[in-house]
């Protein structure tokens, strides 16, 4: 169903990226050691609550932070340049045009003193010297190309006077403008009504297809997940927990927070005579890291080894890896599925 | 904390609580960087009013012909001027003399703009025939008005009073009377209404105490207005007539022979602006303690 | 957008009503009698009385003041007790010395301050942010007056570089022009400057803060540009409604600058008014500068509209 093609090689390979920032409390490390590769034209689901460090990747990928108050270690590889020690000006280059990202919600994220037509524009004119008339006539065409009826009308007008829908859709021409190889989407139905949220999504999956475009996209959204990604990365106070595919993630979730997320999505199907599954307690501070497993202090199945070593991200199944000690043990005798019932 | 079948001291809580909220308070105060120099300053300047003239060799007003135009020396901290005066014991004079007149104008148009400031608020008529009066007052620059009232009055130090007093009470009267609007919408209000509270009662025994914090963070801005506008007319000549050595008069003196003595413009205007910084500091860092909602921009 | 501007101006009726109001009661107030000023000590009775007829002088207030409302709006302000102009044009010739004083201070405040606004806004907490935080702290609270005799001390009288006082109007040629009006130029618009530059470093940082300057960075837009233009287009609007309120008290200003300067504006005519009891001038001068103010006020306004589209909008609907 999803555009994942022949070639099997990484556009975008993320290694052991670590995000810090310095707070008035202290280091704050986001983002602990986050590995994960893109593949040509797939679309990577990234998934957790909120505060997982899922968005600070994303960011950290552009190097959107101010580098005096974030720190960033490990290496981020796309098209043989390593986008951490770029400098500035290089990075520049890179974003919008190579890689570009589109952001929750589209009314503040949108200059409110600029037309929709200057602000796509503008990404066009950043990156390749062509004319003025030349690149609005560029920008009909984007606008055209995620739906966007009466283009002509539109250019002039002012964010403000279009709906959320539209300005999601402006916000993802802005990205198209130089036919970008991946686009970052955080969270892009987040603050839109439900029958949007399809609108816009179905035009992210034509998109990558039509133009083998690759996506990253961020969302804590586990049916936006199922319908449209090509692998997933499950993220939890900073770290992976599990990659796979997105078949295997949600029938044979190999990790127990994978397996409370899954057996917590209401199902049509359920009994409603049961209470909904709720993960028990609360994701720890970032500020006060447990030892070892993270998880730990949440996990049905954790043990002493649990909560005293870290467990490492291990492949235990063809195309998965997840983050414990007992993942094998625990798909195996299915006593997930009873654990979590 | 269980409830149990024994009473809870009361006395007991009460006081824990208010020593606990004074804990507060004062670590609040200590960490206040502007309030804390900014009273220094200002504590300094009124040691120096009152005690100042005690601690002179000199007097301001002897005029020693042969020593006029002296440069600052071991005898003269702040040289002498035209006439041969002591500067440093004329700024210090005119230290007691400006400060007073702040002290003065700021009580007073703290009084008159309290009351008017309320009143507005509360009766809608009188709203509409105070605010235009003030808008009035506060459409021309403050000191060509007090410049005008004391060619009318006459120039005396207090008629100076006076003077800037009507010229600040609006803006007073101005931020009394948006606290009260915004009280009077509260509930506390309304429920004293119905207690059976009269109209003065709850002007003043509920709404106007409520004010206060506001009207006083005003009132030191105000302090320092008075002092630059007292200066400013002594230093035009309609303001403390001389020989009295008001800072402004100072300057003016130093004004006319600023080719000989440059000490005669310095110090006294060092002394004003270390007034008004000390003034500024002061009223920011209370503004921060008694409403940290405020925003920082506006003065 | 007519009808808001229409409704601007007759607002500001009442306001220039009560202003001339006060005047004149304070200046009927004023001891001293302009007709024996004018003819000096050695007059005769019948001679001050004489004049004081031609003068309208023994009318009943109210009559003099209804007189002079009447003439006022035909546009004729009267003459003046002591110079040979009538009022208006006093008035007129003077206007010239004041508005190049107001817009060289102006313009002085605005270049100083935003670009340091901005400086301290993209280094907060650093040395450079408390410096310019300080400075702005000294250039608040020196008034204007006393920043003239210091700048005196340093520029006229350590340095000879500027001139003390005097004024050459522009016809004597640009640097000329320019020399005279330097230095209080600067006297007057330092406070301004001090206040617009913490307008600036408020407004930039808030609006630093925003998700599209996200957007911006995310489009790779070079950093200069994110905050010039991106940035500060936004600030912008407090920063104007900053510099739109205290321009008014810039030009309040002017009264003492020009007088310490020696410059031939209308402050200096208000000043030298009042102290000489020419009661037509300073109510002429003092209806005009209100009247400027309002309309001042009301152009910042329209500024507002142009440089914020969500309010232009607004107004057409």
């Amino acid at each position: 169903m999803n555009g994942a093609t022949m070639d099997n090689e990484p556009i975008l390979k993320v290694d052991k990226l670590k995000t810090s920032f310095k707070t008035e409390r202290g280091k704050v490390t986001a983002v602990d050691g986050v590995s994960f590769d893109l593949l040509k034209g797939e679309i990577l689901g990234i998934v957790g609550e909120s505060g997982c460090g899922k968005s600070a990747t994303a960011q950290s990928i552009l190097r959107l932070y101010d580098e005096k108050q974030a720190i960033h270690e490990g290496e981020i590889w796309f098209e043989g340049k390593e986008l951490l020690s770029l400098r500035p000006p290089e990075m520049d280059k890179v974003r919008g045009n190579d890689i570009s990202m589109i952001f929750q919600d589209p009314l503040s994220s949108l200059n409110p003193v600029f037309t929709i037509g200057n602000q796509i524009a503008e990404a066009i004119l950043i990156h390749k010297s062509i004319s003025k008339r030349e690149a609005y006539a560029r920008v009909l065409e984007l606008l055209r190309l995620t739906g966007i009826p009466a283009p002509e009308k539109r250019i002039n007008e002012y964010p403000h006077e279009l709906s959320g829908g539209m300005r999601q859709r402006v916000m993802i021409a802005m990205a198209l403008a130089c036919e970008s190889k991946i686009m970052i989407a955080d969270e892009p139905t987040t603050a839109l009504d439900v029958t949007i949220q399809a609108q816009i999504m179905s035009m992210i999956v034509e998109l990558n297809q039509k133009l083998d475009m690759g996506v990253i996209l961020i969302t804590h959204d586990l049916g936006v997940v199922a319908e449209v990604c090509t692998r997933v990365v499950v993220m939890y106070l900073g770290q992976v927990v599990e990659e796979a595919d997105v078949e295997n993630l949600f029938t044979r979730p190999l990790h127990p927070y994978t397996q409370g997320l899954m057996k917590s999505i209401p199902q049509l199907d359920c009994d409603r005579s049961k209470p909904l599954l709720v993960i028990e307690g609360t994701v720890p501070s970032l500020h006060q890291i447990p030892e070892g497993c993270r998880f730990a202090t949440r996990c049905p199945f954790a043990d002493d080894l649990c909560r005293s070593k870290m467990p490492p991200l291990e492949q235990y199944a063809p195309g998965q890896r997840a983050r414990c000690w007992h993942a094998e043990t625990i798909s195996k005798k299915g006593e997930a599925i009873r654990a979590w019932t | 904390m269980t409830i149990s079948s024994e009473s809870i001291d009361l006395h007991a809580v009460k006081s824990a609580l208010k020593k606990e909220q004074n804990k507060i308070l004062w670590r609040q105060i200590m960490t206040n960087g502007s309030l804390f120099v900014g009273f220094v300053i200002i504590a300094f300047l009124i040691l120096v009013a009152l005690f100042g003239p005690l601690l002179m060799k000199h007097d301001p007003n002897t005029m020693d012909v042969l020593k006029r135009f002296a440069a600052p020396s071991a005898d003269h901290w702040f040289g002498t001027d035209n006439l041969g005066r002591d500067v440093l014991a004329r700024v210090i004079y005119g230290t007691r003399i400006s400060m007073g007149i702040g002290v003065a104008v700021a009580i007073i148009a703290s009084m008159s703009g309290l009351i008017v400031g309320i009143y507005s608020s509360y009766y809608k008529w009188l709203d509409h025939l105070l605010m235009r009066l003030s808008d009035g007052i506060m459409a021309f620059p403050g000191l060509l008005l007090a410049l005008a009232l004391m060619a009318a009055l006459g120039g005396q130090a207090s008629n100076v009073v006076i003077a800037v007093s009507i010229v600040a009470t609006p803006y007073i009267a101005r931020v009394v009377r948006s606290e009260a609007l915004a009280l009077k919408e509260q509930t506390f209000v309304e429920a004293t209404r119905a207690l059976g509270a009269s109209d003065s009662r709850i002007i003043w025994q509920h709404i106007a105490p409520n004010t206060l914090s506001s009207l006083i963070v005003q009132a030191t801005f105000i302090f320092a207005e008075a002092i630059i506008v007292e200066a400013a007319l002594s230093f035009l000549g309609a303001g403390i007539p001389p020989p009295a050595p008001s800072w402004g008069n100072i300057l003016s003196d130093g004004k006319t022979y600023i080719y000989k003595a440059w000490w005669m413009t310095f110090f006294p205007g060092m002394t004003i602006t270390l007034a008004i910084i000390g003034l500024n500091l002061f009223g920011d860092g209370l503004r921060d303690l008694l409403d940290p909602h405020v925003s920082k921009a506006k003065k | 957008m007519k009808t808001y501007l229409l409704k601007r101006l007759l607002s500001a009726i009442p306001v220039l009503f009560i202003v001339s109001t006060i005047v004149f009661l304070i200046l009927q107030m004023t001891p001293g009698d302009p007709a024996l000023v004018i003819l000096g000590q050695e007059a005769t009775l019948e001679e001050v009385e004489d004049l004081r007829q031609q003068l309208k002088l023994d009318r009943p207030i109210y009559e003099q003041y209804f007189n002079w409302l009447f003439n006022a709006l035909r546009g004729d302000l009267g003459e003046s007790y002591f110079m040979n102009d009538s009022v208006l044009e006093a008035i007129l010739s003077h206007l010239g010395p004041t508005i190049s004083l107001g817009i060289l201070a102006e313009i002085i405040a605005i270049a100083l301050a935003i670009p340091l606004g901005i400086l301290a806004a993209r280094r907060k907490g650093t040395l450079t942010d408390q410096s310019v935080m300080t400075f702005s702290l000294l250039g608040m609270s020196i008034p204007n007056f006393l920043l003239s005799l210091f700048l005196i001390l340093v520029f006229s009288v350590f340095w000879r570089l500027l001139p003390v006082a005097g004024y050459k109007p522009l016809g004597a040629g640009l640097w000329e022009h320019l020399k005279y009006l330097l230095l209080p130029a600067f006297a007057l618009g330092t406070a301004h400057a001090a206040l617009i530059a913490r307008m600036t470093r408020s407004a930039m940082l808030e609006v630093l803060n925003a998700n599209y300057i996200k957007t911006a960075r995310a489009k790779g837009v070079k950093e200069k540009w994110v905050i010039y233009k991106h940035a500060l287009r936004n600030a912008f609007l407090p920063i104007l409604t900053v510099i739109g309120q205290s321009f008014l008290g810039l030009m309040g200003g002017t009264a003492i600058v020009e007088t310490i300067f020696a410059i031939p504006g209308i402050g200096q005519l208000i000043v030298n008014g009042v102290m000489r009891r020419d009661y037509a001038i300073v109510q002429g001068a003092v209806l005009y500068v209100t009247f400027a103010f309002v309309f001042i006020n009301l152009a910042v306004d329209m500024l507002y509209g142009i440089v914020n589209p969500q309010v232009r909008l607004d107004n057409k609907k």
